[in-house]
């Protein structure tokens, strides 16, 4: 065993009554890629947020090359040379690349600032990876795969022994996870140690030299290039799922909803919808995928009636429900009960004067119950639920009253399998019912286990398969 | 519970340590505030009268706040519902009294919305904040308001620059002329009513929340975001309107360029002690009334003059809205480590 060992050892971490790591022990060793695998709410993010040093674990020790780390201090871990490239982007959009090379190189605010010497390291690996890089262009004009590029430049021009990334595949295009994964083989034969959080397999048996897998919390299965088997690791992932519901094969019935060479723009004017036409029988759940920020949010949102369209013509049925894809963005008002964000739907819905308040609270009453919200109290403020039970929230506003099409966004992001489980059903008994479905998802397990039809969505425009959407 | 028992300490204390600060024998001033503001049928007249302003102001701040629009706004809709009553009062001079004191108090509401509607209306369609352009338009306000009274609205046979007195008959009923009440009192205390139950129980009431606590989801939700959030200032302006509608006709007689005493001023920081909340709102400005007319009598007998009370409301906003972040941060220690783990 090397000398240069990231020992993690029997680490714990509580949120509240939240265990989301428990008693955690892992070897990373220098010169390999080694994968963190696990579900929405695992424990990958919180084990990596230790080791970037931005939580404090409330048992256990972590040490490197036989020293006690400073957990819990990020700026002295950077020091250490633990690096780390977020899922989210830490970059100042209005900032130039230049800026925001700068901005993370610097140490303080005494003496000149000169960017081009805060710069010169980061540009350096730049051009040693082949990259070329403008100083000058503003961040937030960028393509998602060159702002990560920064990020990463960001990582390697400091100490980056070893260097952590969080889901870096979720925003790349198939080419771009290609070149990704060669560069992550590249850092690590470089004598590094790189850690990868993901939830693909295949991407992770393509590039990872050991693999572990975590389960709520726990360390589950540890296991090597050589050995991992894709069922296997997918069932240490899972555990003890519930049989996935299969989309009804029922007759369906008319169509519903038409949408004729719909052209939709996004927020800052972009065209985002090019042109798209499909049709939604009642009773069908159609499904589109392809990776996020290719025209989804902007889909959902015209074809809801919420966004207005630039061109085209969308025929809906009456009674539109809408599960937008940031529930704490779009979805709920945090800081109002659970009670208010329920009844926004039946107010709505209505649109009377006058609110009667004993039925609204019978009705949510009675959504809490079927949809087995747990909330100690109505007037409790939405914020104090959990994830799940914050997206069972909106599901059930919007699922209560039969709706005639439904409009869902990457319905269970976020959620664990029990829950996710539960939303599943509840769309499908909204098709059984009779409402056409609109499923918009990124998760190609989820499109597999709902949609009678699956499209994919492609910088704005539909295509039949994702080899052909991405290439 | 535990909230309202924090404020009240928080109140306690900030009127306690003001006063020491001031160099006042703490005892003897609070017994003299408690006399100029409770120990009579005078004294308690005093402190309602100066409670409608403070609550009518603040029941209009409370509305725009819950909706999102931070309206600091409140002087100047209520110079402009003053100006409006005014101009109402010279233009229907003549007619039979009530339907004068009906119009100077129909002129004040709308005076008063449509300046503040003014501002809703340049945030909806133009993006400029609300928070910035109610600021600006106070100053607007109170130039307006040195004008009318040097000019169009001055009294011809005064030497002063002010408005023309109106008669008694036009004035709201004061059942004893000794003492400050008048009949508009009780409007502002049915405002309350009518706030609470706007918010409670009516579909608007309750978008406006919504719009207020997160407009990205009420707009999800087809709530019309703009058009409630420019109904929220109407009311607020409104209720600022009525404010000054109802010291024109109560104790006012006539405007000149004192006539704001810094209610809309006044206003945030009572609506703010009552969270945003009507029942809290009447209790902050209760208190506030309370301890205006009480620092009157402290004033008459000591050099300390009512400036105390815009002390003592400072330290108290100041103290509360502390407490307030700390209990805000006691209650969600997890929301950001915890979104890291989902």
């Amino acid at each position: 065993m090397s000398e240069a060992t990231l020992r993690v050892e029997g680490v714990t971490k509580a949120f509240g009554s939240v265990v989301a790591l428990n008693a955690v022990s892992v070897e990373f060793l220098p010169g390999e890629v080694h994968a963190v695998l696990g579900e929405n709410g695992a424990g990958k993010s919180t084990l990596m947020n230790v080791l970037g040093g931005f939580l404090t674990p409330d048992e256990g020790t972590v040490s490197y090359r036989g020293e006690a780390l400073p957990l819990g201090q990020a700026a002295e871990m950077r020091q250490r040379g633990f690096a780390m490239v977020h899922q989210h982007f830490m970059l100042v959009p209005n900032f130039t690349v230049g800026e925001n090379l700068a901005l993370d190189a610097l140490q303080d605010l005494r003496g000149r600032l000169a960017q081009p010497d805060l710069i010169a390291s980061a540009l350096e690996r730049a051009k040693s990876l082949g990259w070329s890089i403008d100083v000058d262009d503003r961040t937030d004009d960028l393509p998602v795969g060159t702002q990560q590029r920064i990020e990463i430049l960001k990582a390697l021009a400091g100490p980056s022994d070893v260097i952590i990334f969080d889901e870096p595949t979720a925003v790349l295009v198939p080419s771009e996870v290609e070149e990704l994964l060669g560069l992550l083989r590249r850092l690590a034969e470089e004598g590094r140690i790189v850690i990868l959080i993901a939830h693909k397999l295949s991407e992770i048996l393509a590039v990872a030299d050991r693999i572990t897998v975590l389960r709520r919390g726990r360390v589950v299965a540890q296991t090597t290039q050589m050995e991992a088997n894709a069922a296997q690791i997918a069932e240490w992932m899972v555990g003890d799922v519930p049989a996935p519901q299969s989309p009804l094969q029922e007759a369906l019935g008319e169509k519903a909803v038409r949408v004729k060479d719909l052209v939709v723009s996004g927020d800052r004017g972009e065209p985002a919808v090019r042109g798209i036409s499909f049709e939604i029988r009642s009773g069908e759940v159609l499904g589109i995928g392809g990776v996020d920020g290719n025209g989804q949010t902007e889909l959902a949102e015209a074809v809801a009636g919420i966004r207005s369209r630039k061109g085209g013509d969308i025929v809906t049925p009456n009674g539109v429900a809408f599960i937008p894809p940031d529930r704490q963005r779009a979805g709920l008002a945090l800081s109002l009960s659970v009670e208010d964000n329920l009844w926004s739907g039946p107010v709505q819905r209505r649109q009377g004067l006058v609110l009667n308040r004993k039925r609204l609270w019978n009705w949510s009453r009675g959504v809490v119950q079927d949809y087995e919200i747990k909330v100690g109290n109505l007037s409790d403020p939405v914020r104090s639920l959990s994830g799940g039970n914050q997206q069972k929230v909106v599901v059930g506003r919007e699922l209560s009253e039969s709706p005639g099409l439904l409009v869902v966004v990457n319905p269970t992001r976020g959620l664990d399998v029990r829950a996710t489980e539960f939303v599943h059903r509840r769309i499908l008994d909204a098709a059984r019912a009779g409402a056409a479905v609109l499923l918009i998802s990124t998760d190609s397990d989820e499109l597999a286990a709902l949609a009678h039809r699956i499209l994919y969505l492609s910088r704005g425009e539909l295509r039949d398969s994702l080899v052909g959407a991405t290439a | 519970m535990t909230r309202i028992l924090v404020t009240a300490g928080a109140l306690a204390l900030a009127l306690v340590v003001t006063l020491a600060l001031f160099g006042l024998p703490v005892f003897e001033s609070l017994s003299t505030i408690a006399r100029g503001s409770l120990g009579s049928e005078a004294s308690i007249a005093r402190t309602l009268a100066r409670t409608a302003p403070l609550l009518l102001t603040g029941l209009g701040i409370l509305i725009a706040w819950r909706a999102g629009m931070f309206n600091i706004g409140g002087e100047g809709q209520y110079v402009v519902g003053g100006l409006c009553g005014a101009w109402a009062a010279m233009v229907f001079q003549g007619q039979s009294s009530a339907v004068i004191t009906l119009v100077v108090l129909l002129s004040g509401v709308a005076g008063g919305a449509l300046y503040a509607g003014l501002a809703a209306v340049l945030q909806v369609t133009r993006g400029v904040q609300v928070v910035i352009s109610t600021i600006l338009l106070n100053f607007i306000a109170l130039a307006l308001l040195k004008w009318a009274v040097a000019g169009p609205l001055r009294d011809p046979s005064s030497t002063r620059p002010q408005s023309s007195a109106l008669p008694d008959a036009v004035m709201f009923l004061r059942p004893n002329p000794q003492t400050d009440f008048h009949t508009g009192i009780v409007l502002a205390f049915l405002a309350v009513i009518v706030v609470f139950v706007f918010l409670r129980f009516t579909a608007t009431g309750f978008r406006l929340k919504w719009v207020g606590a997160n407009p990205v989801a009420a707009h999800t939700q087809r709530m019309k975001v703009g058009r409630l959030q420019v109904t929220a200032m109407l009311w607020s302006g409104g209720l600022c309107g009525l404010a000054a509608a109802i010291s024109y006709l109560g104790l006012a007689r006539r405007l000149d360029a004192s006539f704001t005493e810094n209610w809309g001023f006044l206003a945030i920081p009572v609506a703010l002690l009552g969270g945003l909340d009507p029942i809290g709102t009447l209790v902050a400005a209760l208190y506030f009334g309370a301890l205006f007319a009480g620092c009157e009598a402290l004033a008459r007998e000591t050099s300390v003059g009512t400036s105390a009370v815009f002390v003592i409301q400072a330290v108290a906003v100041l103290v509360v809205v502390g407490l307030g972040r700390l209990q805000l941060q006691s209650s969600r220690p997890e929301s950001k480590p915890a979104g890291g783990a989902e």
